[in-house]
């Protein structure tokens, strides 16, 4: 076993070697065990098999949704005819018409740039403040640090709709109601304890002798910051990208605060419903158009994603 | 603010106090602050306010003032029996998706460990959580739907619904959302939770192996104890996203039929933005906010729990 470990380590497999040694000591622990083994393989595919399916369904019927035109092809076939269900579910002629709607007859094209601009404002600030504070934060020891942090996490986790009444009212007083800032402002209010938090921890993990080595050099704290800024740069990067997503995916700020002038995407989704009848082939198409950029920038920097999505709880 | 000298075990090896030694004390300080203070415009700024709101009646015709109304808000609340069954809701679909997705999500957590295509497999799974949660509310509506619906089509074909439809029954539409959120968010817990399963000690796994013991028996015996505090973790996470995101409801049901799926969160945004109660929204509001306080202190002290100890069990495994 311990040889096995030591070929892992030579040859380490990307980024997770303990990963790996993990997978291959569990492997022979299992093939040691015989056929009472080779059941809980099977077992266990076939629950990642269904598991898998049960995740990808959705999404399967959300993309050829959006391609099918109305009528025939959303019906459904009578009760318990698998067969028909099968061809309904894979034969179909596909057609971009939804698409093309929403960005001819509707105007995703601005509610698209109004997601963009929300998205990637909320970011650049709480990135920069954010990188400055958590700096501070974890070279810093003062007296209340614990409550500093415990208040900047709280504001995380404060529910999106009790912040949005006295938002709401504020906004109001300051005309920001219905404009893009006001959804950037919006949006920093959980964006940048997040950046701190996560922040924070890649600060932590950074030994404190290059900089200090730095500063007894004559250099200022500023520039010992700049300087170990490539160290932490794992860390910006998957900060910018969940500030993204986070703002992305935002639909009560924008619902309440945006109004028609800072609609963003899945507000313009959800308005599909109520505007005259429900065209499921035309919200579906929107679905696609809201996730999909979200999904390639998950599957760029899946790794991240984990550990910004768990709060930090996995790092990898 | 006072800021001291910093980072405590590099000071501790480098004790020697040099005549160049940097003083971290002024530099830290206009660092902190520019975030700091944003924050608390954005935050302390706005409780403040909340709490004044919570004694007024908002109004929201230009100019006009609000008027003062003293405690009326605060005694409709505990009176009000919408508020309670809120709560009431809210722990019901908690507690439910809390079972599915703690169980569902260990097994998950298990199966990957074992797998050769983690990261594959990691990266399926990821693909609900990227979405938005209002779209994976209108994707589950379709696919409940009386008429189009693929899922409400495949259970009835099976046989296990009756008449009517999966969002329109007030026995059905909770647990139908807490399917939605089951989907959405299970794997969160199962990568949390195999982040505690990969500290787990081999040898000791392999030794309770060995002497016969069942793979479940091993489980609850080796593994669960040093995966308690991910658990843990996941949970608390997945119950402070319950109150914070009703994106969900307002996609799917909007708090029908009769109220059965009216969350507090929920009543709160009806009575703040439909109803514009804002007065009353705000102490609804500052109510949910003390328990998610109070829920927060928790979480942060089990992250901090979890910064301490991790070396020690890397050690372990190696």
């Amino acid at each position: 076993m311990a040889d096995t470990r030591t070929t892992e380590r030579v040859v380490p497999d990307d980024d997770e070697i303990v990963v790996a040694t993990t997978i291959n000591s569990r492997d022979q622990v299992v093939r040691s065990r015989g056929r009472g083994s080779r059941i809980a393989g099977i077992a266990t595919s076939g629950f990642l098999a269904v598991y898998v399916f049960w995740t990808l369904v959705p999404f399967y019927i959300m993309i050829t949704s959006s391609l099918k035109d109305a009528g025939d092809a959303f019906t459904l076939p009578a009760e318990g005819d698998w067969g028909g269900a099968l061809s309904k579910l894979f034969v179909f002629k596909p057609t971009f018409k939804h698409y093309s709607d929403l960005f001819t007859q509707i105007d995703f094209g601005r509610y698209m740039t109004n997601s963009i601009t929300a998205a990637l404002g909320s970011a650049a600030i709480s990135v920069i403040f954010g990188t400055t504070a958590a700096y501070a934060i974890s070279r810093g020891r003062f007296r209340g640090k614990g409550d500093l942090y415990f208040w900047i996490i709280s504001t995380r986790m404060a529910p999106v709709v009790a912040v949005t009444v006295p938002l709401y009212a504020i906004f109001k007083n300051l005309s920001l109601l219905n404009t893009i800032p006001g959804l950037i402002l919006a949006y920093t209010v959980f964006n940048l304890p997040f950046a701190i938090w996560i922040l924070k921890g890649f600060f932590d993990s950074v030994s404190y002798e290059i900089e200090e080595a730095y500063m007894v050099d004559g250099h200022s704290r500023w520039q010992a910051l700049w300087k170990i800024l490539p160290l932490v740069a794992p860390g910006l990067a998957a900060v910018v990208v969940l500030c993204i997503l986070l703002a992305w995916n935002d639909f009560i700020f924008a619902a309440v605060m945006g109004g028609e002038a800072a609609k963003t995407l899945p507000v313009a989704t959800q308005g599909l419903k109520s505007s005259s009848g429900i065209e499921w082939g035309q919200i579906m198409a929107a679905g696609v158009v809201t996730v999909a950029p979200m999904l390639l920038l998950g599957i760029v920097i899946r790794k991240y994603m984990v550990q910004g999505l768990t709060m930090g709880a996995v790092k990898q | 603010m006072a800021v001291e000298t910093t980072a405590p075990e590099a000071r501790a090896r480098s004790a020697a106090p040099g005549p160049n030694k940097p003083r971290a004390r002024r530099y830290l300080a206009p660092l902190l602050m520019p975030a700091i203070i944003l924050l608390a415009i954005l935050s302390i700024y706005p409780l403040v306010w909340l709490i004044y709101m919570s004694f007024q009646t908002v109004s929201l015709a230009p100019g006009a003032p609000n008027e003062f109304v003293g405690l009326d808000n605060w005694r409709h609340l505990f009176s009000d029996p919408q508020y309670w069954s809120g709560w009431k809701i809210l722990a019901k679909y908690s507690g439910v998706s809390m079972v599915l997705e703690v169980g569902l999500g260990t097994l998950l957590a298990i199966v990957l460990n074992r797998s050769r295509h983690e990261k594959l497999l990691i990266t399926i799974l990821l693909m609900p959580m990227m979405m938005a949660p209002v779209v994976a509310g209108l994707l589950w509506q379709y696919l409940y739907n009386g008429t189009f619906g693929w899922y409400f089509w495949i259970l009835r074909s099976l046989g296990l619904l009756d008449g009517g439809t999966i969002l329109g029954s007030s026995s059905h539409a909770l647990w139908a959302i807490a399917a939605v959120d089951v989907w959405e968010w299970t794997p969160l817990v199962a990568l949390i939770v195999l982040s505690g399963l990969k500290l787990v000690p081999q040898d000791q796994m392999e030794a309770s192996w060995m002497d016969g013991a069942g793979s479940v028996k091993s489980f609850f015996q080796v593994a669960l104890p040093s995966i308690k505090g991910s658990l843990l973790i996941a949970i608390l996470l997945r119950f402070m996203d319950n109150i914070r995101i009703i994106d969900h409801f307002i996609a799917l049901t909007g708090g029908g039929p009769a109220n059965t799926t009216k969350i507090l969160p929920l009543y709160l945004y009806e009575q703040s933005f439909s109803f514009f109660e804002l007065g009353y929204g705000a102490a609804i509001a500052l109510t949910l906010l003390l328990v998610t306080i109070l829920f927060g202190k928790l979480v942060v002290g089990r992250f901090e729990e979890r910064e301490l100890k991790p070396a020690q069990k890397d050690e372990e495994l190696v």
